[in-house]
């Protein structure tokens, strides 16, 4: 039996479904060391893509951000300046540079168009318990503020494990788990079951088979959020993931806009 | 319609499975039916996960009745003799199962895939026109993600330089941005085709097709570990022509096994 969703045929007849905005919540920009981007990664591209697959907005962290936050931030504030209603932001925090970061958390404060904090304790190999978070994570509970954080699975930096300990201590911050612990599912899952301020982010975990459905089923479709990386991943591929698994229409909603929507205020 | 014929589908009960899985023919069937994919060229879990002995015999039998399906075999070296006594037999025993493309799993089953291995038998595949595919994360035990997809493209390069007309068809690259690697690769080596089922990038495809046209890309959906209905809409909704989607999405695979001569 072919795929009664009536989503999946709209996107099978027209690449796009009309009643589908979707948004993607974790997405990036610019050129990057390790992959080839057609276009660079910059906006025509980006927006080529999300034309194409009913993609209505994108909430990136700049590649260059993520190195040198306020180059980084720069490119995007322009970016969001000219599309705002397709871009928004989130403030990246580099936590080796401690001493920038009541700074850069005062730009952000400034910046119109950044909507939450982004955190990469991988890449950064800084825990995110350790105390030079502290300030980032006590802002972003006082603001109330989205906050998307890189998780993967057995990581000492960013691993589930230590996702209990910061949501709990920072319950009016919303914590969107980036790759949603990838391939630690068990305990990710769990964490955003127990706690109401932790979300799981499909970016990269949509490729694994049948944990669309998990997720659903033990976390609820109220608490996924669609993201695929952009301009890493096509959004075809990443929302043909979404459209296949075995949940309701209504669950794919949910997922790809319907959360992002009331999260980031967009509704 | 644009027809689809996947160049990586398994079914079976493997050591570890993904969460969501085909553990027979049947259900894979329903599943290539639920994401609108027409013919599958197969392999089953006992051939990764048990012996591929017992999983070459287990996917004749099993894909049996099956016109949608299409089985591939694992392939040993030659001076085990575990696959007959001569790379004749080899061609015979594939030509009365039906089999007519071969997979290479060095790390698993531990071997050199090159030329001290190999050599008189892809001699042969040659002659033959016999595709062999490898997957990428096979190359080198004990090596997951980048290195050994790293790794991969170095194996893929050194063994097309020593036959440079075998049909290899890489599989299961990695989904962080291949492209630097395998580019330079498509060029220099005319039967290199990659397998497109973790091909996630962004406008990938499109660019691709721009640059080298749409002859050297197969769909696939490397399912079970993968849901279909990825590879599926990033192929079916790529901003590329319609006769390039004919071509990656059966044309290519058709035709690649129509030319072997067994």
């Amino acid at each position: 039996m072919s795929n009664p969703s009536q989503l999946w045929q709209q996107y099978l007849a027209h690449g796009k479904a009309e009643a589908v905005p979707v948004i993607s919540a974790h997405a990036h920009y610019g050129p990057y060391m390790g992959i080839y981007f057609p276009g660079r990664g910059e906006a025509d591209s980006m927006l080529k893509m999300m034309d194409r697959a009913g993609m209505v907005r994108a909430v990136c962290a700049p590649h260059a951000a993520l190195i040198e936050p306020s180059r980084g931030h720069a490119l995007l504030a322009e970016v969001i300046s000219t599309h705002p209603n397709r871009f928004a932001g989130y403030w990246c925090i580099n936590p080796n540079y401690p001493s920038a970061l009541e700074a850069s958390l005062e730009e952000f404060a400034r910046s119109p168009g950044f909507v939450g904090l982004k955190l990469l304790s991988d890449y950064h190999r800084q825990p995110i318990t350790s105390p030079n978070y502290a300030p980032a994570l006590e802002y972003a509970d006082e603001h109330e503020l989205p906050v998307l954080m890189h998780t993967w699975g057995h990581s000492p930096f960013d691993g589930p494990a230590l996702w209990s300990e910061v949501a709990a201590r920072h319950p009016r911050a919303t914590f969107l788990m980036g790759h949603s612990g990838y391939g630690e599912w068990d305990l990710a899952l769990d964490v955003a079951r127990r706690h109401d301020n932790v979300y799981l982010e499909l970016c990269a975990a949509y490729h694994v088979n049948g944990i669309i459905e998990r997720m659903v089923r033990q976390v609820g479709s109220q608490k996924v959020l669609y993201g695929e990386d952009l301009p890493w991943f096509d959004p075809q591929y990443a929302i043909g993931c979404v459209l296949c698994a075995r949940i309701s229409d209504e669950d794919r909603h949910n997922i790809l806009h319907r959360n992002a929507e009331r999260l980031f205020g967009w509704g | 319609m644009i027809k689809l014929y996947d160049c990586n589908a398994s079914f079976g009960v493997a050591d570890v499975p993904p969460p969501r899985y085909a553990a027979t023919p049947d259900e894979l069937i329903a599943e290539m039916d639920f994401c609108n994919v027409d013919e599958a060229l197969v392999t089953c879990a006992a051939q990764w996960c048990d012996s591929p002995l017992v999983g070459n015999e287990l996917v004749v039998k099993e894909a049996q009745g099956h016109v949608r399906l299409h089985p591939a075999w694992m392939l040993l070296p030659p001076q085990t003799g575990e696959q007959g006594s001569s790379v004749d037999a080899l061609l015979s025993d594939m030509a009365r199962a039906g089999v007519r493309a071969l997979w290479a799993l060095p790390a698993r089953n531990k071997y050199l895939l090159n030329a001290t291995t190999f050599g008189s038998v892809f001699e042969e595949f040659v002659e033959h026109d016999i595709p062999l595919f490898l997957p990428l994360t096979e190359a080198v035990p004990g090596l997951a993600g980048h290195a050994a997809t790293h790794l991969g493209w170095q194996l893929v390069d050194t063994l097309l330089g020593q036959f440079p007309r075998l049909t290899l068809v890489a599989t299961e690259q990695s989904v962080w941005g291949q492209d630097r690697y395998f580019r330079p690769l498509i060029e220099r080596y005319a039967k290199l085709y990659l397998d497109i089922s973790t091909y996630e990038q962004g406008r990938g495809l499109e660019d691709f097709c721009r640059r080298y046209g749409a002859d050297r890309l197969l769909f696939g959906t490397h399912y079970p570990e993968v849901p279909m209905g990825g590879p599926v809409l990033n192929l079916l909704n790529a901003d590329i022509p319609n006769e390039h989607k004919e071509l990656i999405g059966s044309g290519n695979l058709t035709r690649l096994l129509r030319e072997v001569r067994l």
